[in-house]
């Protein structure tokens, strides 16, 4: 391993993200192949679109207990905005859209990440609620049941829409950010730029853990 | 039926009474509906309201087993109103006939009533004759002593305060139907009756019938396109199996059972073939030797001969004044004198009143023989609630039995219309129709006769039994040949008004009853059957000829009706003494100077206008013409309104005559009756419904049917329930002072409480589908658990419509 | 009756007599079998649809509002309409119309996601979880395709079930309310485009049980199919086109490489 390399994140916070990931991609994969009849085909790598549903449905499962681990271990840390900072943050789009001479300087998750944080915690939830009253209609007055459709659309809509957002920003839109999620250590370079606040903090508190190179 | 079923859609007006025919008669019901759409009015008047209700332009509920009163209440307003066709009750009823100065009608009672036999001697019921032995009559119907005077005195006494109070009907309702169905009398209107169990299951049942009979004579309705009285007959063959002497009274054909005192062919003949001296009655039952020697002739073929008296003494005869009812029969296994039993096609423990009786007298059988498609309650009695197999000595056989689509043969629907059928499929297993079985077990016997003799072993010996197909199996062809008729040698016979000449060979068919001879040429098994076979042996009943010349719904070339492929009998009366048609718009028959055309008429005879050769139109009556003042009944001539043997009231209010006087009382320990009983308070009625066939012996294994109609429940009137705490749902026992059962509450608006003389009297009512034995969770038992052993005076159909229970939470 | 004619059954329930010949010829037909059941105080029997009951006569004990007592039978099951919510959210084509315009189920194609169980204003497809699929009935297009009617219409006696051409019922139908006069209707060509199964009531439609007065399509079935089901590829193909134009208008975030040296290490 590469001398210097900081680490950020630990095999258990990498297990639940992927967890929660393939489980939402397999979701929205499955779940599409459903929703519209120009993608049944999809349903022919399980053996037709019947196998499809049971996959979906068994997915689900897996997707429901990798939220609730994401939620219980990330909620402290992404799921609370702090002010003023990230209203900093907000007010230039993390440098995002246009020229920012400084962004604000960020924590551990920039409000950014904050944001696609609780956008999956709670349309992960509308999912997981929805569609489980698909599942199992009897529970549920007939007129609330239709509206969850719509509602597991809509879910669909967001995540789907987010996942892409995700994915640029986690790869080529932020060059070294990957590795965080494969290996669990990056640049102090990348560091410094994503979460200069959280370097400090880290540098100043003493819990930096560095990569020896061996 | 008089009419038949498409004939329903000629009617003005349907009376339903005693039938529930959306329900148990659909396809009947169909072309009532029709009738309704062509905008005639459907009425119906039973004690529930039911899915025929449902369809009816209105429903008067009556409490059951009082239609007689509601009915002469009919006949006296008929009177009362002289709406009345007075050209037909002049020339077509017995309402001009002058009545014996000996018969009375006294508080309830007939002249001649032997109150230590509860039977009545008719000696003094009889209409005057003349010098010349004609019925003697006064065409200005003015002599009070005359049929019409006699009859509206009797029912003068049926105003409508008494039969409201009687039958519990709204005076307004009572008027309702009154004026409704008295509109069809006359020319141009028809009015029908559709009746079925619901009057027949009376101990009143056939004067129920006969009451309808008057009303609609006087009405004109008889004989008539889209009039008549008509019993609806269902799917287990009713009409057929009564064709073919289903009552113990009766052989084939309707003729009688000997009976002892009838000792010689000669006495037995001169008791049952009629004599009249009017010239111009055709009294068609003065054959009734050829019916007869001719049916002996099929039983005896060549064993019978003019010597033996054609077999005559070999014939089984009935004890004088004794009968031989299920009842009867049940009464007397109850008393152990009943040692063995056939039950073919039957639920006797399910079917029969008291069941309980029934199942008791069972148990002194040495042994019982079952044939059905079906196991059922009967075959099991010996394990049934409360038997213990241990203790039951009875050996049992049940012999598989094909269905009815295994098998060929012919079926009559209640227009008594033969029509053949075909084996669809192969009965599983064992199975064997059966025709087939009975054939099988009477060659055996016939064996063992022939070796070791026995009691009366001729009649066994010299019976004749051909029946079986090259193959060995029965032959329904050979059977139904036999039962219309054969020459037993080669015949000429002439055609006088064709001036043809025919020769006929021996085993031949005969082309109708009017070919049957009383010297032993001719053998027929059912003189009615006779003609469904051309003599070339061609099958009429297999006959499917689509063409309906009158517009009438007639369709001649159809199957067969009988007799003679007559589709409304007494048709005669449809027109007027020269043979016009009363109403042209429906003219069924008319005569064209030479002959009748449409239906086939009752005889070929010129109409009764033609003093020479014509005839008068009821030609199965001694006297031409139909009988307002009946002296045929048991139970008197003219009908009267009697209560159920257990009804609510401790006096009839009519008369001092509470109960049916003829009817017989049976007396063994179990036959106990509660009337007017504060601990049964309450009316019950059976009956059907659509989804099963009478016991259910054959459709509660059916998944489909019992999926619609799971398990035994009982109607309750909201007011009744609401007293009694019993909610809809709600598991109850019903008992009766003989027994009990359980079933399910269905708590409806259907039932409403009667107000009976001044007191308010709730109704119940239970099908009669369920028993023990299937479905296999159930804890109900048969109804007829409740019912009270008593029949009809005159059939003793057992009186399943009326009597009184109590119902509470189980 | 041509085979692409569009048809409809009509339901003349003033000439139904309840004997329920319908409700066991559709068994009989599509080889559904008998279930066990209870007697719960009614007629009606199984008391609703399900799946193996494609067709039930329903019992309803009236009296109407000057006490007038009426027994009303009315047969239920599929309306077969023209704009039929359940062929609108089946996933799988396993529902679909039928060149007659009513609406077939092929079975071998159905999931069981009951999405249609919820879409139907009738309230008619049932699901059977041993088999796990939605059974309802199809209006016997094996037999409809061979030029037959349907084993209902075939099974009634009364005439009260009749099937033709949509005009030829419809005009019939209003031929008879016309006759029947009073609150007499006809029920079914007004909505979700028009039925293929056609009732003719002799009282108001609110009057009868578990009859819908103005069903439809539900909205919450156009909000899911016809906003959010496009809307949804439009915002991920927005979200891919945005960030690909990012990329190349902005650039991406690249870290500094300076700053890989640890300000320990620059000391």
């Amino acid at each position: 391993m590469q001398k210097g390399l900081i680490k950020v994140t630990t095999g258990y916070e990498r297990f639940v993200h992927w967890m929660l990931a393939i489980s939402c991609l397999l979701l929205c994969f499955t779940g599409m192949g459903m929703m519209y009849k120009e993608l049944n085909f999809f349903g022919a790598i399980f053996g037709g679109l019947k196998g499809l549903k049971v996959v979906h449905n068994y997915t689900a499962i897996a997707f429901g207990v990798a939220l609730v681990l994401a939620i219980q271990m990330w909620w402290k840390e992404a799921g609370v905005f702090v002010f003023p900072e990230d209203w900093e943050w907000f007010k230039t789009a993390g440098g995002y859209l246009w020229h920012v001479d400084k962004v604000a300087e960020t924590g551990k998750y920039n409000p950014g990440q904050k944001m696609f944080f609780l956008t999956v915690a709670f349309f992960g939830m509308v999912m997981i609620g929805s569609g489980f009253f698909m599942l199992y209609p009897q529970y549920i007055s007939a007129n609330l049941l239709d509206w969850m459709y719509p509602l597991h659309a809509l879910g669909f809509l967001v995540i789907f829409a987010f996942f892409f957002v995700h994915l640029y920003l986690g790869t080529i839109g932020n060059p070294g950010t990957v590795q965080a999620m494969f290996t669990g250590w990056v640049t102090r370079a990348w560091l410094k730029k994503q979460h200069p606040g959280w370097l400090r903090e880290m540098e100043h508190e003493g819990t930096l853990t560095v990569s020896n190179g061996k | 039926m008089t009419n038949h079923y498409i004939d329903m859609r000629n009617s003005d007006c349907i009376l339903i009474m005693g039938s529930n025919a959306a329900e148990h008669h659909p396809m009947a019901f169909k072309w009532m509906l029709k009738a309704k759409e062509r905008g005639a009015t459907l009425i119906h008047v039973d004690p529930r309201y039911t899915r025929t209700s449902a369809r009816c332009d209105f429903h008067v509920p009556l409490r059951s087993g009082t239609d007689i009163a509601f009915l002469g209440g009919m006949i006296n307003y008929i009177l009362q109103n002289n709406l009345y066709f007075k050209e037909y009750v002049l020339n077509y009823t017995n309402a001009s006939f002058i009545i014996g100065k000996d018969y009375t009608f006294n508080n309830g009672l007939f002249s001649g009533y032997d109150a230590a036999k509860r039977k009545y001697d008719k000696a003094t019921w009889v209409l005057e004759k003349d010098e010349k032995g004609v019925s003697k009559r006064d065409m200005t119907l003015s002599n009070p002593r005359c049929v019409f005077q006699m009859m509206k005195k009797h029912y003068s006494r049926y105003t409508l305060d008494k039969v409201s109070a009687i039958t519990g009907v709204s005076k307004e309702n009572l008027l309702k139907v009154y004026k409704a169905y008295s509109a069809t009398t006359g020319p141009h209107k028809a009015g029908t009756e559709a009746y079925a169990l619901g009057w027949t299951h009376h101990s009143v049942g056939s004067q129920n019938i006969r009451t309808m009979s008057i009303i609609q004579l006087l009405l004109g309705n008889m004989g008539i396109a889209g009039g008549g009285i008509n019993a609806m007959r269902g799917e287990p063959n009713v009409q057929g199996s009564t064709d073919q002497a289903i009552l113990y009274g009766n052989l084939p054909g309707y003729l009688k059972m000997p009976s002892a005192s009838a000792d010689t062919l000669e006495h037995y003949l001169k008791k049952y073939t009629p004599e009249s001296k009017d010239p111009q009655s055709a009294n068609y039952y003065q054959n009734y030797p050829k019916f007869f020697v001719s049916y002996l002739m099929s039983l005896f073929d060549n064993k019978a001969t003019k010597e033996n008296n054609f077999g005559y003494d070999w014939m089984p005869k009935m004890d004088d004044g004794k009968h031989y009812s299920t009842m009867h029969m049940f009464d007397a296994m109850y008393a152990g004198k009943v040692k063995g039993y056939f039950c073919v096609g039957a639920d006797t423990a399910v079917s029969t009143p008291n069941s309980n009786k029934v199942r008791k007298a069972m148990q002194n059988l040495d042994w019982l023989v079952g044939e059905n498609i079906f196991n059922n309650e009967t075959y099991e009695f010996w394990r049934g609630p409360g038997v213990d197999p241990k203790k039951i000595k009875t050996e049992c056989f049940l012999l598989p039995a094909a269905a009815t689509m295994e098998k060929e043969g012919s079926q009559s629907n209640s227009g008594r219309m033969i029509q053949w059928k075909y084996k669809a499929a192969e009965a599983p297993g064992d199975g064997l129709p059966v025709g087939e079985i009975e054939i099988k077990i009477m060659a055996a016997v016939k064996k063992l006769y022939q070796k070791e003799g026995g009691p009366n072993a001729a009649a066994i010996t010299s019976l004749y039994w051909d029946y079986l197909d090259g193959k060995g199996h029965f032959d329904a062809l050979k059977v139904s040949k036999r039962l219309n008729g054969v020459f037993l040698k080669d015949t000429v016979i002439e055609d006088k008004a064709k001036k043809t000449t025919t020769l006929y060979k021996k085993g031949q068919c005969v082309p109708g009853f009017g070919n049957l001879k009383d010297d032993g040429s001719t053998a027929s098994g059912n003189w009615v059957h006779s003609g469904s076979f051309l003599a070339d042996g061609t099958n009429l009943m297999a006959r499917r000829g689509k063409d309906d010349p009158t517009g009438l719904g007639i369709y001649p070339n159809w199957a067969f009706v009988w007799p003679m492929n007559r589709r409304v009998m007494y048709n005669r009366a449809s027109c007027d003494i020269n043979g016009k048609p009363y109403n042209p718009k429906r003219a069924i028959l008319e005569w064209k100077g030479d002959k009748w055309v449409g239906d086939v008429p009752d005889g070929p005879w010129p109409p009764m206008a033609d003093k020479e050769k014509g005839k008068l139109p009821f030609i199965m009556k001694t006297d031409g013409i139909a009988s307002l003042f009946g002296p045929g009944m048991v139970d008197g001539p003219f009908p009267e309104h009697y209560e159920p043997l257990e009804g609510p009231l401790a006096k009839n209010p009519m008369s001092g005559q509470l109960i049916n006087p003829a009817i017989e009382i049976f007396k063994s320990d179990m036959d106990k009756v509660a009337r007017a009983s504060e601990k049964f308070p309450y009316v019950c009625t059976t009956y059907s419904c659509t989804e099963h066939w009478c016991t259910g012996a054959l459709t509660r294994w059916q998944a489909w049917l019992l999926e619609a109609m799971p398990a035994a429940y009982m109607e309750i009137g909201e007011p009744l329930a609401k007293e009694k705490g019993i909610k809809n749902g709600e598991r109850i026992k019903v008992s009766s002072v003989r027994g009990s059962t359980t079933c399910v509450a269905m708590v409806t608006k259907r039932f409403k409480p009667f107000t009976i003389e001044g007191k308010t009297v709730h109704q119940v009512g239970m099908p009669f589908n369920y028993g023990w034995l299937f479905p296999k969770d159930t804890k109900d038992d048969s109804t007829n658990m409740l019912t009270p052993t008593v029949g009809d005076a005159n059939t003793f159909c057992p009186e399943y419509k009326a009597f009184m229970v109590n119902v509470e939470k189980a | 009756m041509n085979n692409n004619t569009e048809i409809v059954k009509l339901i003349d329930t003033t000439l139904c007599t309840a004997c329920r010949g319908c409700q066991v010829a559709c068994k009989q037909w599509n080889e559904l079998p008998g279930l066990p059941t209870k007697q719960t105080g009614s007629y009606q029997n199984p008391p609703d649809l399900q799946w193996n009951t494609w067709t039930l006569i329903r019992f309803q004990e009236y009296e109407d509002k000057d006490g007038k007592f009426q027994w009303l039978f009315r047969k239920d099951g599929c309306m077969h309409c023209t704009d039929a919510s359940c062929v609108k959210v089946c996933p799988s084509g396993s529902l679909y119309y039928t060149p007659n315009k009513t609406v077939g189920i092929d079975r071998s194609k159905c999931i069981g996601c009951k999405e249609c169980v919820a879409a139907c204003p009738f309230n008619v497809p049932k699901y059977d979880k041993a088999t796990d699929k939605v059974y309802k009935c199809n209006l016997c297009y094996s037999r409809i395709q061979e030029n037959l009617p349907p084993a209902c219409v075939k099974s009634c006696l009364t005439g009260a079930l009749s099937i033709g051409p949509k005009d030829e019922m419809l005009k019939k139908a209003y031929a008879k309310v016309e006759k029947l006069g009073g609150d007499a209707n006809v029920y079914g060509d007004k909505f979700v485009g028009g039925t293929h199964v056609i009732y003719i009531l002799q009282f108001k439609p609110e009057v009868y049980d578990e009859l819908p007065v103005s069903p439809k399509v539900p909205q919450s079935i156009f909000v899911w199919k016809d906003l959010f089901k496009p809307l949804s590829l439009v915002a991920a193909g927005g979200v891919v086109g945005g960030a690909l134009l990012h990329y190349i208008l902005h650039g991406p975030k690249r870290p500094d490489p300076a700053d890989n040296i640890t300000p320990n290490d620059k000391k």
